[in-house]
């Protein structure tokens, strides 16, 4: 008892706050003597450096589990999103002004550039309409079709090379994301309305915005070097009227399984995009 | 003069001189200075004229109506100021806004403040801070409800306690007897009382008939103190012409004025006392602002790190802010405040079950930490109730039992002379049962009359028969009643046997006198002369009941020879016409208010517990010695410096203090004891004793121990005690015989009156103790968890793993029952053969909890959880090489085709429903590892498998937080309500290894502990 009463006294006498940082009659830094600090903090990096081991051990387990070329699980992506190029929801640009629209034009350039002629040669022509399947062979990596950007005609910025941009008519490029093994039912295509009562006229490159089917299925990164996706280009053929308005465009992919009216993933098969074009 | 006791009989060994000057001795610096002095009335000084001079009043016709509506007026009415009570908002607001609820609000309002700097600065703010805060607040706000019914229960039963009889009182007013109500009573009214009525004010005694008060409540004094007109000390506490407010009247009448009303009298003043102490935070309040401060100090300190690291990394000022804000209530532990608080109510509960009733939820754990036990004497130490201790017959000391139950030694009934004992016992007694008691126990029953004469009534009863039937049998003839000139009373009687027509005297009173009449002592039924080694013996025997602080009566008989007082003779008590010596002594019978049966193995317990136990009483040193000898307060073989010079035969002043390990002191001694004096009483002596306290000095007493940095318990029944059960860290009331300003002023009710409850208390208290340690170990735990997802996220730039939702699931949901379980955890050795805590040493919460709990066995956790996190994401696509510094594209709500390590291109969407999917998994694995953290919460020393799983709770616990876990995860429609997703049954084992690991470390690190008592383990990991 008597010496649990003598504490306080004590503790009144010695401390204060600069000592509870370094007391120098103890020699005491933060409460801790040096071989104190030391051993506390030996403990601590010897007990996270097991820690760390057992974590790289387990992560090692995980990984041989893991197969190269395929995830173990898709069941999360069974569908494609729809996206475009330009990589932006929002067009907004000057058609008289190149400044503006230079960034389009130089990301579409950008993104066409894998699907040069030069580079699409060295892929495979595979009979239209059907599916690329390449099961029976042994061999891991797989061979791709061939998407030539000629294919986009007047979108492939080979004739035109600003994509219509500086007339006003811009081209927009779709392309489904890809997902291994995915093997869309009927013909799909891609088909875009724009949100008003008064349609715009659009031209469709390949036509009718055709997906062909010998482009699927995927057989994933390692396998499937060269792949490319097939695009699908839209050009909005904008009249005088439509510059200086917001236009909100929807694309969806349409005759086939794939969903495009999912309720809160507004990517999924369909995208919407706005556009303004200024005189 | 002698001591304001009964006069009745003397006890023959008090000795002591007792003048009390009514100035005071030196008190606190408080404003309560001019409370804590005694009592200023000093009308008992005063002649009857004077007084009724100073309160304009007429000995015969008392006030006029009119000026006692005057003097209504002007002093108000005659009860006492209820104490402040405290308006309900204010007490809900406490709970609301008390302790560890700030914490949560802090939390709450930065919650707020984020998300409206994000609100502010973002389109589309992310409302995990807003739902934080709102959550955060709901906690807080129903945790407050919760404990504040709970309390309002508690306050409930209190209001039960209340007595709502209005009082009446007889008064004389212009002439006339009119009972009105005590409440009108005011200063200068004659008042008229009888035995069994409450005296309705302080009255200065004008004119008294065998009046005898019971001032126990008031002094401690167990005996009812007779009161007269002559002023007899100059303390008006110790004089008899002045008879207090609210005691009461036990037998005889008296006549006084009134000098005092309502918060003016002496009761009035300690009642006024009482409400005004400023009690201190309970043990367990500042433990857990101790908690806070090392909590907040944690919080802040990551939160400036990372802050500061988040500036380096290149975030914006308001993002840092953000992430500061994030990090700080992140820490908060929102379930820790329901936990402590259920924690403690179970324990209230199981309390009350044994009979204590916490007024006070958090004094609760009080007891467990209460060093010094300061108990009061009468009602509280004993039974409140003179009984026959020990007789004297036959050359002999005979023991009677004094036990509540009748279960002590029994003495040899057979001799004649313990008849004759008894018979004059019987008759030489005025006191009687009152009608209607015959289905009760003997020692149940209501007696009329004085205190030892019930005594003695009670003891006959019980071993005799009915004493009723003597007295019918031998029919009084004569009686002188007791006066404090003859010291003795006598009675005449008519024998049993018709044909005997000899009267039987029969003579009770102090033993001195008696033996001074005895010619012959009856000596196994036959008269011996008395010699002087009879008288020897007689004086032996005296001496020694009188040491054990029993009050001795001699009792002596004689039958009258029937030549000189034939059949008929006219006895008169006036002027005593018959032969009142040369009689025949008989023996001595000895009566105390004796120990409740179950207070000396409690107090046993309470010193074993390293309790240490003092007692504080109003009562004589005598009394209060033989008492703390009987109940262990002294225990056996400890002497007082007294005790031992009287061993060695030298004057007290030779002796030295230090060799005493026992005193006594007197409260005359103790007001001329300087503070430093005091400090080394309390130090020095382990058994200590105060007698002949003030209610001042009680306060006094306490204060002293805290200042030591005792956690005091103070534990009384009456008035006198109320100061110090309010100034106590725990006060604890009797609930039966304690008075209502006992029980307003206590922390804590006995209900059933029992002093051991406390011992039950104690380890109630310590238990609730060490299980909240557990408790909060366990819970705090998992904030390593919680919080790593976060800081990763900043730092590393991965999708993030843990979300604020599944962190409440956590914190609220499936955390909370194993947290509470830990409550009704055994206790891991017997708590009650420890030392209590230090407050200074063992916190709630130490540092070595901490380190434990964060550095340890947390990060083995959120290890755990990482690595569910990273097998989720690498089994769809997403490589944990891939994932560092992905997060802007993740985040992104544009970036609808990002890319995973296979080449798949995922929608924000699509990849949210993968990230939501790693907070489930996250979550499951913190269910799972805290399954291993419970069980090793459990114990803080020992092992598992010591300990056992018997805790069903607990087991119950493990079930239903694995139950909520996977309702959480698979309940049809959590994706759209909590956003929490199926897991794969594979998922579930990720964690597995690391809730082994914790397991395994935490038994090994247990058994290092043991191994190595005071190693080098212990001191860096026992919490």
């Amino acid at each position: 008892m008597a010496s649990t009463e003598d504490k306080p006294t004590n503790k009144e006498n010695t401390s204060s706050w600069k000592d509870s940082i370094y007391n120098p009659r103890t020699k005491e830094l933060m409460g801790r003597t040096a071989s104190s600090w030391g051993l506390i903090l030996l403990f601590y990096l010897v007990f996270y450096c097991f820690l760390a081991g057992m974590f790289a051990l387990t992560m090692w387990v995980l990984l041989l589990t893991l197969d190269d070329y395929v995830p173990k699980y898709r069941d999360r992506v069974p569908y494609p999103g729809l996206m475009i190029r330009p990589n932006s929801l929002d067009i907004i640009f000057n058609k008289s002004d190149t400044l503006k629209y230079e960034q389009y034009v130089k990301t579409l350039e950008s993104f066409l550039q894998r699907y040069n002629d030069t580079e699409q040669e060295k892929n495979k022509d595979c009979i239209q309409g059907e599916y690329f399947e390449q099961n029976n062979n042994e061999e891991m990596t797989k061979e791709a079709c061939r998407f030539k950007r000629s294919l986009l005609s007047l979108c492939s910025g080979l004739s035109d090379t600003n994509f219509g941009y500086s007339e006003g008519k811009p081209c927009v490029l779709l392309k489904m994301n890809r997902i291994i093994g995915l093997k869309p039912r009927g013909d799909p295509y891609i088909n875009c309305t724009v949100k008003r009562e008064t349609p715009i006229q659009m031209q469709y490159f390949p036509s009718e915005g055709r997906i062909d089917k010998m482009y699927f299925p995927y057989y994933g990164k390692k396998a499937h070097e060269s792949y490319v996706q097939p695009l699908v280009a839209v050009k909005l053929l904008l009249t005088k009227e439509d510059f200086n308005k917001e236009l909100s465009v929807e694309c969806r992919v349409e005759g086939s399984d794939l969903r495009n009216n999912d309720e809160r993933d507004k990517f999924l098969g369909r995208i919407t995009f706005r556009i303004k074009v200024v005189e | 003069m002698g001591y304001g006791r009964s006069d009745s009989y003397r006890v023959a060994t008090t000795q002591d001189k007792d003048d009390r000057s009514p100035k005071k001795k030196k008190g606190g610096t408080k404003d309560m200075d001019d409370l804590k002095k005694e009592v200023p009335i000093t009308e008992h000084k005063m002649s009857i004229e004077e007084v009724c001079r100073k309160f304009q009043t007429d000995i015969v016709q008392g006030l006029t109506n009119a000026k006692a509506a005057e003097f209504l007026i002007r002093d108000g009415p005659n009860a006492l100021t209820p104490p402040p009570t405290t308006p309900e908002w204010v007490k809900f607001c406490r709970q609301l806004f008390g302790g560890f609820s700030v914490l949560l609000w802090i939390g709450a309002i930065l919650c707020f403040l984020a998300y409206a700097i994000q609100a502010a600065t973002e389109d589309d703010p992310a409302g995990d801070n807003l739902y934080l805060g709102i959550v955060l607040t709901a906690v807080v706000i129903i945790t407050g409800c919760f404990s504040y019914f709970q309390e309002a229960k508690s306050s409930k039963i209190m209001e039960s306690f209340k007595n709502m009889v209005p009082q009446q009182a007889l008064v004389i007013r212009e002439g006339e007897k009119v009972q009105i109500n005590a409440e009108e009573v005011v200063a200068g009214d004659m008042i008229e009382v009888k035995g069994g009525d409450r005296i309705p004010a302080d009255i200065r005694v004008v004119s008294a008939h065998g009046c005898k008060v019971d001032n126990s409540s008031l002094t401690g004094e167990s005996e009812p103190q007779s009161r007269s007109p002559d002023c007899t000390h100059d303390n008006p506490l110790e004089t008899r012409n002045v008879a207090f407010f609210s005691t009461n009247c036990v037998e005889g009448t008296a006549r006084g004025i009134v000098i005092c009303t309502g918060d003016r009298t002496v009761m009035g003043r300690i009642a006024t006392l009482t409400s005004g102490l400023e009690t201190g935070k309970t043990p367990i309040a500042k433990e857990i602002e101790h908690f806070i401060h090392i909590i907040t100090g944690v919080a802040v300190f990551l939160g400036i790190t990372f802050f500061i690291l988040a500036i380096v990394l290149g975030y914006t000022w308001l993002e840092a802010v953000i992430f500061l804000i994030g990090i700080i209530v992140a820490n908060v532990p929102e379930g820790l405040l329901a936990t402590v608080t259920v924690c403690l109510t179970l324990t209230a509960k199981r309390m009350a079950k044994k009979n204590c009733l916490v007024k006070n939820l958090e004094a609760v754990e009080t007891l467990g930490s209460t060093s010094t036990i300061c108990s009061d004497k009468t009602g509280t130490l004993t039974q409140n109730r003179m009984t026959v201790a020990h007789m004297w017959f036959d050359n002999q000391i005979h023991e009677a039992d004094t036990t509540e139950d009748q279960s002590g030694a029994s003495f040899d009934k057979s001799s004649v002379t313990w008849l004759s004992l008894a018979r004059i016992a019987g008759l030489c007694n005025r006191a009687q049962f009152k009608a209607g008691q015959d289905a009760l126990p003997i020692l149940k029953r209501d007696v009329a009359g004085d205190a030892s004469e019930s005594a003695l009534l009670k003891c006959i009863e019980l071993s005799c028969g009915s004493v009723r039937l003597t007295r019918d049998k031998n029919k009084k003839v004569a009686e002188i009643p007791f006066n404090s000139t003859n010291k003795y009373q006598l009675s005449v009687h008519e024998t049993e046997d018709p044909n005997d027509n000899r009267y039987l005297l029969v003579m009770k009173g102090a033993p001195e006198r008696i033996l001074d009449r005895c010619s012959t002592i009856m000596i196994q039924g036959k008269d011996q002369p008395m010699d002087e080694e009879l008288k020897e013996a007689f004086q032996n025997a005296y001496m020694e009941l009188g040491g054990l602080g029993e009050r001795v009566l001699g009792f002596c008989h004689m039958l009258l020879p029937e030549d000189q007082y034939p059949k008929g003779f006219a006895f008169d008590t006036e002027d005593v016409n018959f032969q009142t010596d040369n009689l025949c002594f008989v023996g001595l019978m000895s009566m105390i208010d004796p120990p409740r049966a179950a207070v000396p193995d409690a107090v046993g317990k309470c010193r074993s517990a390293g309790i240490k136990v003092i007692m504080v009483t109003g009562d004589h040193p005598i009394t209060a010695k033989a008492i703390a000898k009987g109940v262990g307060i002294i225990s056996e073989g400890n002497e007082t410096v007294e005790d031992i010079a009287a061993r060695l035969n030298i004057p007290v002043s030779q002796v030295n203090p230090r060799d005493a390990k026992a005193c006594v002191i007197h409260g005359t001694d103790l007001k001329d004891l300087s503070q430093d004096q005091m400090d080394d009483i309390l130090r020095n002596h382990t058994e200590i004793v105060f007698a002949r306290t003030s209610p001042q000095q009680k306060l006094i007493i306490v204060e002293g121990c805290q200042r030591l940095g005792a956690i005091v318990a103070v534990t009384g029944d009456g008035v006198n005690d109320s100061p110090a059960l309010k100034k106590a860290d725990i006060g604890v009331a009797m609930g039966i015989s304690g008075s209502d300003v006992s029980k307003q002023a206590a922390d804590m009710i006995l209900l059933d009156d029992n002093f051991a409850s406390i011992v039950t208390g104690v380890e109630e208290g310590r238990l609730i103790f060490d299980n909240l340690k557990k408790s909060i170990a366990y819970t705090l735990t998992s904030n390593i968890p919680e919080i790593t997802p976060f800081l990763f996220f900043i730092i590393v730039n991965i999708p993030l793993p843990l979300g604020t939702i599944t962190i409440l699931c956590i914190d609220l949901g499936t955390d909370m029952v194993p947290a509470i379980s830990l409550a009704y955890e055994m206790a891991e050795s017997d708590i009650m053969k420890r030392q209590p805590r230090n407050p200074f040493r063992d916190k709630l919460v130490n540092e070595r909890l901490i380190s434990i709990a964060y550095g340890q066995i947390g990060m083995i956790q959120a290890l755990g959880g990482f690595f569910s996190y990273f097998v989720i994401l690498a089994e769809n696509g997403f490589l944990p090489s891939f994932l560092v510094g992905i997060r802007l594209n993740w985040d992104d709500r544009a970036v609808n085709d990002l890319e995973d390590s296979y080449g798949q291109q995922w929608t924000y969407e699509q990849r949210k429903i993968v990230e939501f999917t790693c907070h489930t998994a996250f979550f499951v694995s913190i269910v799972v590892v805290q399954w291993a953290d419970v069980i090793i919460c459990k114990t803080r020393r020992n092992s598992v498998f010591q300990q056992g799983m018997k805790n069903k709770i607990l087991i119950f616990g493990l079930f239903e937080e694995t139950a909520l876990a996977a309702f959480l995860s698979y309940c049809p429609g959590m994706d759209v309500a909590l956003r929490m997703y199926p897991l794969k049954p594979t998922w579930w084992f990720c964690a597995f290894p690391y809730s082994f690991l914790i397991f395994v470390y935490d038994e090994v690190r247990k058994l290092l502990l043991r191994r190595n008592p005071g190693g080098w383990v212990e001191r860096e990991t026992y919490y």
